[in-house]
């Protein structure tokens, strides 16, 4: 997967682009070069949407059976929306995760801004190895990121191991049957839709199980999936319109039509979207 | 217990009560109570007038899409001067009264009754009858001078008629129009006058005038059903003197069940494929001034055009891609705009959470707040395609394409980057603007769907020459139609009375080819008689 390079390199690119003299060459290539690298669909799509947007946030949120006071973990809390909505309206006091420091520091600047800096703070942290010595949280909350993770059972313990007893973890994830899925669906469409890496609904099941928890509750949100691969598509049609010079290099048009068998594999129910709660025992670890 | 008494069952009502306001009755036009209930998922307006008895007309074929909208109701803007004061109710002040509830987006100017062709479907009720009026530069500039009063820069001037291309000042009206600082300027016509004098879109083109072309459809069936005789070689010839001028035109079609509906989907294709074609407007027939006979119950609604369209366009549009407009009743008109080329059709509103711009119930914080006021520019009865404002509306929408801050953020940098390179985002974003298409749908009331609460919020107002600005739903069907024409003219205009199925037993043919109530009737005394002009102020 491409990386999404920061601001800050952006403006070193362009801050040296500057610094060379107007119409060289090289710079300029170079320069096109470091553009074309960028993630289009991140680019589009930012890096805090998952699908089912906030509404499906606050559906996990209410499946967690989240009460005001209650102490949350947000793993891969991005620039935290998540976060911050828990806090405001819900009156949670939360720690966000995310392995990007830049994330990290937009999120606790979002939090400030939004006036909820003292019940949402944020810290690097590697979902793999959560920074946190005993079970602290009444509820964990997990968007769209386990089929990112390489080690999936590894952050599935490492969120039990931090849940109190008898908490919660909602979890929203992309699920896939893999012998239903187009081999072409591996690479690009893993970018458009984070396809690549996703597991069925059983063995996500199995996973949470095998960390300790007890699934409670699972429910689909395949059209939340097929709604962000329709918006991701639609994107990408108007950027072909677009016909920026920056974008000749990239092949759009194959974009699209990968784009669509991922809408396809959906709409056969071969991919989808799925929330799971799982409880964390009362007894676990006595 | 034995012997107890057997009570009947109570049976539910068979619809939901939605609203209560008012209406007129469709024969006498006089003020009464209405109701807005919903059946079979369908919107049903129901009223009893004491002396005609009950009325019941479809306004709306999706209840759901009709409640869904009330979200996307946008708080009206106060006009900067109103004409009338509040004296008898709605709709017998127009207008506009201090109570009204939207400024005009549109000032219509009807420059006189006469028409090259005397259409089977005219709710002007135009021809070549010679009891007309025809208005003169005072009366017209007296009316601009009004507009001007009330919105300070007027967003929109239309001048329709009758057919106002063959009024002999029309141009000046246009110049004039122009001169007094409104922004567009659009002539209403059927296009014979421009395809026959080769100087006339030339000189509109001048003054950058969009034409709004009378435009029902491809088949010679749909133009003898609607206007009589077989226009298709003129509407053709008028749209290619419109691109070789450098005209922008919009087709505008009437639309029925019976006659036209299956060709909605052609109008379109014929569009977006004409370089002159700029927009479709399509608006069910309004069963105001001259039409075939139609039953209440079964009208033609927007939800049945937007899904008949999708039907016919099912590769291109969906329906939620047609958005309620906030700026009227939502539930009046409905928008979408679409980036075309030779290869795709792009519906707009898929790009970005319209539903969270245009919502204003829902009291959240939004994601960009430059965003929403473009889209309400675009969202708008004032939204011409192809003008300069709608494509710098356009032109931010189009780059706000990411969802959150941070991809913005992002795509900001990246855009300055290559700026430095010497790539103009902005002109790139410019340019796939000036590529959009809109398809407007839009339903006007008429005496049996008039409801008071959206009539109080319409914002296409018919400029007249004693200084009113009359909603045009109301002009069309409470009695101000007849009275501005009957003082323009001096001449008796008999009331016009909708041409319903049911109402045929009371009514008899106008002189104008409108129907209006029987004066030798008998069937019931109490009719009104009367161009119901006389009573309104």
């Amino acid at each position: 997967m491409t990386e999404l390079p920061t601001l800050a390199a952006l403006s070193q690119i362009r801050d040296d682009y500057r610094a060379g003299a107007a119409g060289d060459a090289d710079a300029a290539k170079s320069c096109c070069a470091a553009v074309y690298g960028i993630d289009l669909v991140s680019l589009f799509l930012g890096e805090s949407y998952h699908p089912g947007g906030i509404e499906l946030s606050r559906r996990i949120a209410n499946l967690t059976a989240l009460r005001p006071g209650d102490e949350v973990l947000d793993v891969a809390s991005g620039i935290g929306t998540t976060a911050i909505m828990l806090a405001s309206e819900l009156d949670a006091v939360v720690t966000g995760v995310d392995l990007g420091a830049a994330q990290v520091a937009r999120a606790t600047a979002r939090a400030a801004d939004a006036g909820v800096g003292n019940r949402a703070h944020f810290e690097v942290a590697d979902a793999e190895r959560l920074p946190f010595d005993t079970p602290a949280f009444d509820v964990v909350i997990c968007e769209c990121a386990l089929c990112t993770f390489p080690d999936k059972a590894g952050a599935a313990s490492e969120a039990a191991r931090v849940m109190r007893p008898g908490g919660r973890l909602g979890l929203t994830d992309i699920w896939v049957n893999p012998d239903g899925l187009e081999s072409e669906l591996a690479g690009l469409a893993g970018r458009i839709a984070c396809i690549a890496d996703a597991r069925p609904i059983s063995e996500l099941q199995a996973i949470l199980e095998t960390a300790g928890l007890r699934v409670a509750h699972v429910e689909r949100h395949d059209d939340a999936l097929a709604a962000t691969i329709d918006l991701v598509t639609t994107r990408l049609r108007a950027l072909r319109l677009l016909d920026l010079p920056l974008l000749r290099g990239v092949n759009i048009r194959r974009a699209i039509d990968v784009a669509r068998l991922a809408a396809d594999a959906v709409a056969r129910g071969d991919a989808g979207y799925v929330a799971i709660v799982a409880n964390k025992p009362n007894d676990a670890g006595a | 217990m034995t012997g107890r008494f057997e009570a009947p069952d109570r049976v539910d009502r068979d619809e939901v009560f939605l609203e209560y306001t008012k209406s007129i009755c469709p024969v006498c036009k006089a003020v009464v109570d209405a109701e807005v209930n919903v059946r079979d998922n369908k919107v049903f307006l129901r009223k009893r007038c004491r002396d005609h008895g009950r009325f019941e007309a479809l306004v709306y074929s999706d209840a759901q899409a009709y409640v869904a909208s009330t979200r996307f109701n946008k708080p009206g803007t106060l006009p900067l001067a109103t004409q009338t004061e509040v004296r008898d109710g709605c709709p017998l002040d127009c207008g506009l009264c201090p109570d009204h509830k939207q400024h005009a987006c549109v000032g219509v100017i009807e420059v006189n009754t006469g028409c090259n062709l005397e259409c089977p479907v005219c709710f002007a009720d135009s021809g070549h009858h010679p009891d007309g009026f025809s208005l003169t530069d005072e009366q017209v500039e007296a009316g601009l001078d009004v507009f001007v009063a009330a919105e300070g820069e007027p967003e929109v001037v239309m001048f329709s008629g009758g057919e106002p291309s063959i009024h002999p000042r029309i141009v000046e009206f246009c110049a004039m129009a122009r001169d007094k600082g409104i922004r567009t300027v659009v002539l209403n016509t059927n296009g014979i006058r421009l395809a026959h004098d080769p100087s006339f879109a030339p000189r509109l083109a001048e003054l950058d005038v969009c034409i709004y072309l009378q435009f029902d459809g491809l088949s010679a069936a749909t133009h003898t059903a609607f206007r009589g005789r077989d226009l298709r070689e003129t509407k053709s010839k008028a749209l290619e003197r419109c691109a070789v001028a450098g005209l922008r035109a919009l087709l505008v079609a009437a639309v029925d069940a019976t006659v036209n509906l299956g060709e909605v989907g052609a109008v379109v294709r014929f569009g977006i494929a004409h370089p002159a074609v700029r927009g479709v407007v399509f608006q069910p027939v309004t069963h105001a001034g001259r039409t075939p006979s139609f039953d209440p119950r079964h009208r033609l609604t927007n939800p049945d055009v937007i899904g008949a369209l999708v039907d016919q366009c099912g590769d291109w549009f969906r329906p939620s891609d047609f958005f309620p407009v906030p700026c009227c009743f939502p539930t009046c008109r409905s928008i979408t705009y679409a980036l075309v080329d030779d290869e795709d059709v792009i519906p707009i509103p898929r790009l970005l959470p319209m539903d969270t711009y245009l919502d204003y119930v829902t009291n959240r914080a939004l994601p960009d707040p430059s965003v929403r006021s473009a889209l309400e520019a675009l969202w708008s009865a004032a939204a011409v395609p192809g003008s300069p404002t709608l494509t710098e509306r356009l032109t931010t929408v189009l780059g706000d394409l990411g969802l959150t801050d941070e991809g913005k953020d992002l795509a900001a940098a990246v855009l300055e980057t290559c700026f430095s390179c010497g790539i103009d985002f902005p002109d790139a974003l410019a340019d796939l603007a000036a590529k959009a298409f809109m398809i407007v749908i839009q339903d006007f009331q008429d005496a049996y769907t008039l409801n008071v609460k959206q009539l109080m919020k319409c914002c296409v107002e018919e400029i007249t020459p004693d200084g009113r600005l009359i909603p045009f739903c109301a002009y069309n069907s409470v009695g101000y139609r007849e009275q501005i024409r009957e003082q323009l003219s001096g001449v008796a205009v008999p009331a016009v009375v909708p041409n319903a199925v049911e109402l045929a037993d009371l009514v008899v043919l106008s002189r104008h080819g409108s129907r209006t109530v029987d004066p030798d009737g008998t069937a019931n005394t109490n009719y009104v008689q009367v161009n119901l002009g006389h009573t309104l102020r």
